[in-house]
């Protein structure tokens, strides 16, 4: 039988009075792919952070290569060759890619009896490495340049420096296109060839499903279901993750309704948003997609001029915007929310000027109003004076939402809306933007799940270099197979 | 109640009890700690200082950082006592708040529309306010004898047995503490200071609420200006001096965060009645001057200790 590269026996951990995990028992074998599942707060960050020595567990054991081991901190585990790919990349920007590569341990010569970086050696190890990722750029470019794919794989290509013998790599394609996860696929499956094990965390259930040799479902803290390669698909993975069975999305197709925003000028990429639609931006990396979100919020490069109800208006910046009756949901929660203020104060930002009466704000409506949302919107727990960043990332987002619903806007811009939120969140997210646009609200939503956009719009553009090529209609039939046709992938 | 939200509370009261512990240790060291005559200099002492702490306080919670408070004190305070002798007593108080906001509307400006870091934008206006000062005065106290009487009888003279000089901060106390709390501009400037992407996105004019931190700031350390000149009886141009560094370790002692979007008003003037306490008991044990130095310096580190400590919970 083989030995696991890593595993752990019965770890419990608490923080305070909530119980992160409850006896588990996990473990990754040589060249396994293993992926660990489970909503948001089921325990898989506790799991990977006491593995990678951040947390010491309150009870059960660690076990690598069959070795009793106690993580005193995370060098510790690094030494031990368990390397954790975090989700936020930990490279210096403004060094090379061979400087931030060599960062731990440069090579190094003497010059002039002084011990100086070798660095004609640091950019030809730099070079070796990174062709075995089939990626090949001058070792002497800043991270800055690089898109997020390229500097994934730095970050791994580092990992690969030391001796790693399990790599954990927390929602690594949270923020890649297609073409890019096939890539890191097939870089993970020549590390598993070479015996490396590999954890893999994500919210993706059909990524997991293709790539998975095995999977382990958490659930409140306690190993809900472990399933072999072929055993299970993703609705079996909800199920186990949620205790329930998916729910199906209510897409009844809707009747558009007037025109509420629309170009007024002729451009490559102009849209037009009818009440009660949910429209779909689809396209690749650097698509343009994500710059008419912008262009329309007013933080665009180019201010331009939209077409509101009827009157014509020059969109200068979030506030006009945002009094037009535009909301914007960020791609990064960071930017939607500010963390350090309350979720009842996160919800009213938006809307401090209706909320004033007579220099003063009215307090009692404010709290009426964060309570209907709150109550609407399932944000848990219901405790409007908790710090938002306390909040989970699914009730984080839902917050974001709500800004916009207490402001009453007609617009809502999403750019990846359900991105890094578990299931039964994503769900509620997409039946509340269904719910909008019944009410008569227009939406434009941008997202690289191109199974979610089929899901939820009634109508798709693709995008592909700043220019809609292609227009999909809910009638015509939308399948993430047609989308990924349409724009190019 | 939990625990853990107790000791998170206890935390947030940590400048009251630091300032309790302190009164009593004085208090039980010497006798002369609560006498009327020592109590009312303290609050003397501490009226102009909360002042410009007040208007520090919005700074740092917008997420800024203002240093040229001292200079804008002695301009506001020469200004005020030069156009005092000439146009009379109204017309030189309005001068020197006047002059402070200018400054605090150059700081506004070139930290928000030309974009230079705070610490080094007020650092510049620090120094250059202090420069025009001297070249104003030639260097030579203004004002003198030939001041009001009615402003010299403000700088010493009570109201109801308190000091006109205290009066000013309780009342800026009470009214910017609402304005913070209760009205649409001091939320958007808690989440300007927050996050200042994010208070951008929900449609906050940004630029607007953080340059009007530093009008807030210029011209309450222009009030205090004119207060400190009332109570020296002339315009100064080397009146306050290091009074930058004072109102920002009151603050932060207060509990406000330099990351902004923290802090509130009266905390932060425990915080000044903490350094001034601190001063005024290691005075009355005959501490060396030297010594004090180094115990205020410790007591502002242990504060942005206590900070760190609440972050990491």
């Amino acid at each position: 039988m083989t030995i696991p590269a890593a595993s752990t026996r019965g770890v419990s951990k608490h923080f305070g009075a909530t119980r992160a995990l409850n006896h588990v028992d996990f473990e990754v074998l040589p060249g396994e792919l293993h992926a660990l599942v489970g909503e948001n707060g089921a325990g898989k960050s506790t799991l990977v952070r006491i593995l990678s020595g951040v947390h010491r567990p309150d009870a059960g054991e660690v076990i690598v290569d069959g070795q009793l081991s106690a993580f005193d901190g995370p060098r510790d585990a690094i030494a031990a060759g368990i390397i954790t790919i975090p989700q936020e990349l930990r490279l210096v920007p403004a060094l090379s890619i061979a400087e931030n590569l060599t960062l731990g341990d440069p090579p190094l010569r003497r010059f002039l009896g002084v011990t100086v970086i070798d660095r004609a050696r640091m950019r030809q190890d730099t070079q070796t490495q990174l062709a075995e990722l089939e990626f090949v750029p001058d070792p002497d470019t800043r991270i800055t340049r690089l898109s997020f794919a390229e500097r994934q794989l730095v970050a791994i290509a580092k990992a690969l420096r030391r001796r790693c013998r399990v790599l954990i790599l927390d929602e690594p394609t949270a923020a890649l296109e297609s073409r890019e996860i096939n890539r890191l696929f097939a870089v993970l499956a020549r590390m598993k060839s070479q015996g490396t094990a590999i954890i893999y965390v994500s919210h993706r259930l059909d990524e997991v499903v293709f790539v998975a040799d095995r999977c382990t479902v958490l659930r409140d803290g306690r190993v809900a279901a472990v399933r072999e390669r072929g055993a299970f698909d993703a609705a079996d993975l909800v199920e186990a993750m949620t205790g329930r069975a998916m729910a199906e999305i209510d897409a009844e197709p809707l009747t558009p309704g007037a025109v509420v925003l629309e170009d007024v000028t002729d451009r490559p990429d102009a849209v037009r948003l009818h009440a009660n639609e949910v429209i779909g931006l689809a396209g690749l990396l650097g698509s343009g997609a994500g710059s008419v979100l912008r262009r329309i919020f007013g933080i665009g490069d180019e201010k331009i001029a939209m077409r509101r109800s009827g009157a014509v208006r020059r969109i200068a910046s979030p506030g006009t915007a945002v009094r037009l009756g535009i909301g914007f949901v960020p791609d990064e929660r960071r930017l939607g929310l500010v963390q350090n203020l309350s979720v009842r104060d996160n919800i009213l930002l938006p809307s401090l000027d209706l909320l004033a009466r007579g220099g003063r704000l009215d307090r009692a409506k404010g709290d009426r109003l964060v309570g209907e949302l709150m109550e609407l919107l399932d944000i848990r727990p219901r405790q409007p004076r908790m710090r938002a960043t306390l909040l989970s990332g699914g009730n984080q987002q839902k917050v974001i939402i709500a800004k916009w619903l207490a402001r009453q806007v007609g617009v809502l811009l999403l750019d990846e809306p359900t991105q890094g939120i578990d299931v039964a969140a994503k769900a509620q997210i997409h039946a509340l933007i269904r719910d909008f646009a019944k009410r008569g609200g227009a939406v434009l939503v941008r997202s690289s799940d191109l199974d979610e956009l089929a899901h939820i719009c009634d109508g798709i553009l693709a995008l592909h270099q700043g220019r809609i090529i292609d227009r999909l209609k809910r009638s015509e039939g939308l399948s993430e197979k047609r989308l990924q046709t349409a724009i190019g992938g | 109640m939990p625990p853990s939200l107790q000791r998170l509370n206890l935390i947030g009261q940590a400048p009251l009890i630091t300032l309790l512990v302190l009164c009593l240790g004085t208090a039980l060291l010497t006798n002369r700690f609560l006498s009327p005559l020592n109590l009312t200099n303290i609050l003397v002492q501490s009226s102009i200082m909360a002042v410009i702490a007040i208007g520090m306080t919005f700074v740092i919670i917008g997420g800024g950082f203002d240093l040229s408070v001292g200079s804008t004190v002695a301009f506001a305070g020469c200004i005020a006592a030069m156009t005092m002798v000439k146009f009379g007593l109204a017309a030189g108080v309005l001068a020197g708040i006047g002059a402070g906001i200018v400054i605090g509307v150059i700081n506004g400006v070139i930290i928000t529309k030309v974009g230079v870091n705070p610490f080094i934008a007020t650092l510049g206006t620090m120094v250059l306010v202090r420069g025009v000062v001297y070249l104003m005065t030639g260097g030579a106290p203004t004002g003198d004898d030939r001041l009001p009487a009615a402003f010299i009888a403000f700088g010493t003279a009570r109201l109801f047995g308190i000091h006109y000089l205290v009066w000013v901060p309780a009342v800026l106390l009470i009214a910017l503490s609402w304005v913070l709390r209760a009205t649409p501009y001091g939320r958007r400037v808690y989440a300007t200071g927050g996050n200042r992407e994010a208070a951008y996105l929900s449609g906050v004019p940004v630029e607007r609420i953080i340059a009007s931190t530093y009008v807030w700031c210029g011209g309450l350390a222009g009030v205090a200006g004119v207060m400190l000149a009332a109570r020296l009886q002339s315009g100064q141009p080397t009146a306050g001096e290091f009074y930058e560094l004072t109102a920002i370790a009151a603050v932060i002692l207060g509990g406000a965060s330099l990351h902004g979007g923290e802090g509130t008003l009266y905390k932060s003037i425990i915080g000044v009645f903490i350094m001034v306490v601190l001063g005024n008991s290691l005075n009355l044990l005959n501490v060396d001057s030297y010594w004090q130095r180094v115990a205020i310096g410790g007591v502002i580190i242990a504060a942005a200790a206590t900070d760190r400590l609440r972050y990491r919970q």
